[in-house]
């Protein structure tokens, strides 16, 4: 199957498998291993991207769903300079295995535009679809946390 | 043909846009004992690092394994003819195909990379087939036959210590025993009659899965030379290249392993898990480079566990609360095969008396094979096992003499110089008291009758304590050996050449923390090389605690031969200028006297190339204590030398009408040393608490006559995000001697007091104890129920 | 591997299903993509829903909210009407899945996967919610409690497609509640879950009351007699112990890995109390 796509803003022309797994694809015909696996049905998150903007699982996403759709994965997800979130993982010491960190980072990009200034129990709900072996999730709080403050403190 | 090291580059450089990592924007060094950003956050947050799993070289075909269905049986016949006949087949190889000893594992070799004769457990892998793609791959798998006779299988260790118990491996004289051992002083058993009262418990621990986010994974290749090279989500990179070697027949300077980030590890990847597999697909596919990555089920099929067990553990005090008399019994179910369930026995059991003086006691341990998966190091390594049941029963018995739980501890707690329970001098640094003192005067513990009294309708409270330590490193006799080699580039930058692989505690990062704090550079002006064992030099594996306690020794050692030949360097190029005078600062050496700047690029080009290379060795000290305990217990690790300690507190809900429990407050003060790096020893004890939470309170890995019955993330139950609070980490620094700058590992003591912590508050909560974990809500809910 | 079509109309749908029997029906993908992981099946065709007009869209008519099949549990989460009107539905959307699952499944997907723990299906009952269900043929429209047979199976044949939902808005007297058991707090499969609606007068008395239980059976159970019995009586916890003591002795749980019957039980005993939680 052709598929036609943005991906990361580029006009991308695929073919493909029509029930070829996003995941997948991405990984293997486009490179773009930012986007992990780590459980394959839907229970973890690390295969999180930005399909439309809103984050969901490209390990439970088809090929064939991609037409016409805009996606984002994590070498995306910033241009020419790291993204607030991205900065403010690295400055509060949210990443250790970081297999997780891309599937989080993303989540917290779904969160922030549906709430710019979200408190630590709306960010531990809103990643509550990404498993953390490693962190315990504070530090990941901590630093989306950051970016709800700097938000507040830009609208006074 | 492209080697494959080429397409992994070496990370920690910083981009191509000359952003650095580090976000200083400065080229100023940071002192250990600062917060430094972590080298591999920029990689990681960019989706740029790669990890094993990520590697997809040209031409790339896919191996996997068929595995056994039974639990115990003998291998009849193989046919793999059909296997063969497949499209898109590259080969299908069995024990028989192996040159090798087809033996790996430690210290014990007695697990086949293919089976031979016969399987031992559910999951025992008996063909290897090579594939084209995945699809093909799973096409001929299931082409393969293999007929077994099915033998009677053991699923416990009682039953497997049975007379007449079916044997696994029919070669070892002791049966089914894979270790026994006793640790003890004085007279226990008569000591207990002196004490005014005694507690016991028997306590049963689960199975526990590391369920790291990457599972097992690497990708492997034979290049024109015939060296295998490897990349793999390893703890263990150059004893997987002996244990490799040894297993395929092939000469071990013809084996080359590249250890990447690991994607998650706590102990699970501390071995061969898919190695020797890849290694011997790589030697049967025509040059191409095999990959295999498991999925989440097969690595919860394949992988190894936390030993599950039971802890029989009964202490007496005196009328003043005075420690007496401990005895404990452990018996551990390793699983199939051995792998490290000797050492795992005797650190548990090394730790029997806790953080505690007692006179007198007594510890069995024992280590059996059953039929069931084998299980393996995970962090902590036997330890939360064991102080899971000492903590309680220290609870039990203050209770039982009207004592605070906390004065109880306190009162019995060990300080520097003193011998604990099981006879070990307390030599190196040891600040539980603090940790303690701590714990005791904080508002959570003095206020906590007032917030249990405070429960809303439907909920129970509770606050409870436990103390943990956890020694560092191998224990005396088994080498602790890390050896360093640090590189000043033509550029004036330098180079690190990692002898310990990253799973994600930052041990890189330390390395180039260190190695800018003594030669005094930006974080920013070092490039990271990930454990390769043809270009790094062996230091061990990324276990025990000692990763940076060791590597970081090392390389202080090389960073200062370095620093010396640099100047001695100036020295020679500037004869006015006196050694005395010169010192290095950030991208210079600097004469002092009149400030002028020799940049490093402008010496490093002066250098010969071996100059520019500094390497350095250091081998852990070790408790020279003699202590009467057997040989090989010695060996697998007892007594260690350094220790590190913890007092964890927590508060509790628990819902009466679900059995659900809230952890509504978590602190843990911690003595590891010096902190060297504060946000990421904060890390180490968050992770650790968390997963120490996970397997008290959820984590339950299944497995019914051999066979997994939490086959995947949705039944086995990982704690999310909106399950655990923040905890609070207040480190207790001491300084630890024989740690760089001061530190001990702070990888493990996070995990070890969590499980009894939380069990303590829950008993406190409703009013009697569980002594089965985890503690579920169903446990919970009928354990209320009950009272009622 | 499976054929992928992408129908632009109902018809086309029809047609696929009418030339390929075992074609499976594709809507947010987060329990069919899963279950065929699992089962390692690939059914020869997926048929997505995503294109056909008219099976997205929240809209009231007459009093009755119609949902389209295709809507997500973000978009009922984000739904004004939904909040407002049929506030227990707003509540089971609260605990489904996580995020991403919630920006991916469907409200129809929970429907027709029919798993006696679906997050959406106690809400549903209690609502007394129908199912509009279209074929080549004809439109029939039938209660949920109709529509779901038994676990993992529901009255559709042939062609059959779920095309609507329906839900009546109850009275504005009454109040809705969701309480949701799991392992923990988020991807949690529901291991006993409660939708109530309660009608209280001031002076305590209850109306009228409604409870669907979730989990506890092969399909959503509700118990007509127990919730006739409530009438008259005052609301309190004396109340919600009673009516979670009758409930606890009419479910037939079974155990599986995630809960034994007697857990279920136990605990269906006490979650009508935990209606005074909020």
């Amino acid at each position: 199957m052709k598929i036609r796509c943005i991906v990361n803003g580029e006009q991308t022309d695929l073919e493909t498998a029509p029930d070829r797994r996003v995941v997948d694809l991405l990984r293997e015909d486009l490179g773009l291993c930012g986007t992990k696996e780590a459980c394959g049905s839907g229970e973890c998150g690390a295969c999180t991207i930005l399909v439309d903007g809103e984050s969901r699982l490209s390990c439970l996403m088809i090929a064939a769903q991609l037409e016409g759709k805009e996606i984002v994965t994590i070498e995306g997800f910033s241009k020419e300079h790291l993204h607030p979130i991205q900065e403010a993982f690295i400055v509060h010491g949210a990443v250790q295995c970081g297999f997780c960190t891309p599937g989080m980072v993303l989540a917290a990009a779904d969160l922030l535009k549906r709430n710019p200034a979200p408190d630590r129990h709306e960010i531990r709900r809103a990643i509550s679809g990404n498993l953390c072996r490693c962190t315990g999730y504070q530090k990941i709080v901590d630093a989306i946390e950051s970016l709800a403050r700097a938000e507040e403190e830009s609208d006074e | 043909m492209k080697k494959l090291h080429d397409a992994h580059g070496a990370t920690g450089i910083p981009d191509e846009k000359g952003e650095g990592h580090f976000h200083t924007k400065s080229d100023l060094p940071v002192p250990v004992g600062s917060d430094l950003f972590r080298a591999d956050a920029y990689g990681k947050v960019t989706g740029r690092e790669r990890y094993a799993a990520d590697e997809y070289p040209a031409g790339l075909v896919y191996a996997g394994v068929v595995r056994s269905p039974h639990p115990h049986a003998r291998i009849l016949a193989i046919d793999t003819t059909g296997a063969l006949a497949c499209p898109g087949v590259i080969a299908v190889l069995t024990g028989g195909d192996i040159r090798g000893t087809n033996r790996t594992g430690l210290p014990e070799m007695d697990q086949p990379v293919l089976a031979d004769t016969k399987v031992r457990f559910t999951g025992d892998p008996v063909v290897l087939v090579v594939a084209e793609d995945r699809e093909l791959l799973r096409q001929a798998m299931a082409a393969v036959k293999v007929t077994y006779e099915p033998l009677p299988a053991v699923f416990d260790p009682d039953p497997a210590l049975a007379k007449g118990a079916p044997v696994l491996h029919e070669n070892r004289k002791e049966g089914n025993l894979l270790f026994s051992g006793v640790i003890a002083k004085g007279d226990a058993d008569f000591a207990f009659s002196e004490c005014a009262a005694v507690r016991e418990g028997i306590f049963s621990l689960p199975r526990q899965e590391h369920a790291y986010l990457e599972t097992e994974t690497g990708v492997a290749k034979v290049d024109g030379d015939g060296v295998l090279e490897m990349i793999v989500s390893t703890q263990s990179p150059f004893r997987d290249s002996r244990e490799i070697a040894a297993a395929l027949g092939i000469p071990p300077e013809k084996v080359r392993v590249i250890a990447p980030y690991l994607g998650g590890a706590f102990g699970g990847k501390d071995g061969i898990t898919v190695q020797g597999h890849l290694g011997l697909a790589a030697l049967h596919s025509g040059g191409r480079p095999v990959k295999i990555w498991n999925s989440r089920e097969e690595s919860f099929v394949s992988s190894t566990k936390r030993h599950p067990g039971r802890v029989s553990l009964k202490l007496g005090c005196t009328k003043d609360g005075t420690l007496h008399a401990l005895s404990c019994r452990l018996i551990f179910d390793t699983g199939a095969y051995a792998g490290l369930g000797g050492p795992v026995a005797v650190y548990g059991m090394g730790h029997a008396a806790g953080v505690y003086r007692v006179a007198h006691s007594r510890v069995e341990g024992m280590n059996v094979y059953t039929n069931n998966p084998p299980s393996g190091a995970f962090r902590g390594f036997g330890i939360p096992q064991v102080i899971a049941a000492l903590e309680q029963v220290v609870d039990m018995l203050a209770e039982s003499i009207g004592m605070d739980p906390l004065e109880f501890r306190l009162k019995n707690a060990i300080r520097v110089g003193d011998e604990t329970g099981l006879g070990i001098r307390m030599s190196n640094s040891a600040d539980i008291v603090t940790c303690l003192e701590k714990a005791r005067d904080h508002p959570l513990w003095t206020g906590r009758d007032e917030w249990i009294r405070q429960a809303p309708d439907y909920k129970r409270r509770g606050v409870g304590i436990a103390t943990g330590v956890l020694g560092i490193g191998y224990g005396p006799v088994i080498p602790d050996i890390a050896s360093a080699k640090l590189e000043l580039l033509t550029d004036g930058r330098f180079r690190i050449y990692a002898g310990v692989a990253d799973m994600g505690q930052g041990n890189n990062s330390a390395n180039i923390h260190i190695a800018g704090d003594i030669l005094c550079q930006s974080p920013d002006r070092f490039e990271l090389v990930q454990p390769d064992t043809f270009r790094c030099l062996n230091s061990s594996s990324s276990a025990a605690s000692r990763t940076t306690y060791s590597y970081g020794n090392a390389l202080i050692l090389a960073a200062g031969v370095l620093k010396e030949r640099i100047l001695d360097k100036v020295a020679q190029l500037h004869p006015l200028f006196r050694r005395e005078n010169l010192i290095l600062v950030p991208g210079a050496v600097r004469h002092t006297p009149d400030g002028s700047d020799i940049a490093l690029h402008t010496i490093a080009e002066a250098m010969q190339e071996a100059d520019r290379v500094a390497t350095a060795t250091w081998t852990a000290p070790v408790n020279r204590q003699q202590l009467a305990v057997a040989p090989d217990v010695k060996m697998y690790g007892f007594p260690h030398l350094a220790y590190t300690f913890t007092t964890h507190l927590t508060r509790v809900e628990i819902d009466e009408i679900t059995g659900a429990v809230a952890v509504d407050a978590y602190l843990a003060w911690t003595d590891a040393g010096r902190i060297m790096n504060p946000h990421v020893y904060e890390q180490q004890i968050q992770g650790g608490v968390i997963q120490g939470m996970g397997y008290a309170l959820w984590e339950d890995f299944r497995v019914t006559e051999g066979a997994v019955v939490t086959k995947n993330l949705s039944t086995y139950i990982l704690p999310t995000s909106m399950d655990v609070p923040d905890i609070l980490s207040v480190p207790v620094e001491t300084y630890e001697e024989s740690g760089p700058f001061g530190m001990k590992g702070v990888g493990e003591i996070g995990i070890v007091a969590a499980l009894p912590c939380i069990a303590n508050a829950v008993a406190g909560a409703i009013g009697s104890r569980i002594y089965d974990a985890p503690l579920t809500p169903e446990r919970i809910l009928t354990a209320l129920r009950r009272a009622a | 591997m499976s054929e992928v079509a992408l129908p632009a109309s109902l018809e086309e749908v029809y047609a696929i299903r009418k030339r390929e029997p075992g074609a499976a029906v594709l809507a947010g993908g987060t329990d069919l993509l899963v279950r065929m992981r699992a089962d390692g099946k690939k059914p020869p065709v997926l048929i997505g829903l995503e294109r056909i007009p008219g099976l997205s869209g929240i809209a009231i008519q007459d009093g009755v909210v119609r949902i389209g099949p295709m809507v997500t549990h973000q978009n009922l989460l984000d739904s004004p009407v939904i909040r407002k009107h049929l506030a227990v539905m707003h509540e089971a959307a609260q605990v489904l899945g996580s995020p991403p699952i919630r920006h991916m499944g469907t409200i129809g997907g929970n429907i027709c996967t029919a798993s006696p723990a679906g997050d959406l299906l106690p809400a549903l009952y209690v609502l007394d919610a129908e199912v509009e269900i279209s074929s080549p043929a004809k439109k029939r429209v039938v209660p949920i409690a109709t529509f779901i047979t038994g676990p993992g199976r529901t009255i559709l044949t042939g062609q059959e497609i779920l095309t609507g939902i329906r839900i009546p808005i109850p009275d504005p007297g009454y109040q809705g509640f969701y309480r949701k058991v799991g392992q923990r707090r988020a991807l949690a499969i529901s291991i006993v879950s409660m939708a109530a609606l309660l009608m209280v007068s001031p002076d305590k008395t209850v109306r009228s009351a409604r409870f669907a239980w979730g989990s506890v059976g092969p399909v959503v159970m509700r118990f007509p007699d127990v919730e006739s019995s409530f009438a008259g009586r005052t609301f309190g916890p004396a109340l919600l112990a009673d009516v979670g003591r009758q409930y606890s002795e009419r479910i037939q749980p079974i155990s599986d890995i995630r809960a034994s019957a007697s857990y279920r039980k136990m605990v269906a005993a006490g979650l009508p109390l935990k209606i005074l939680e909020q």
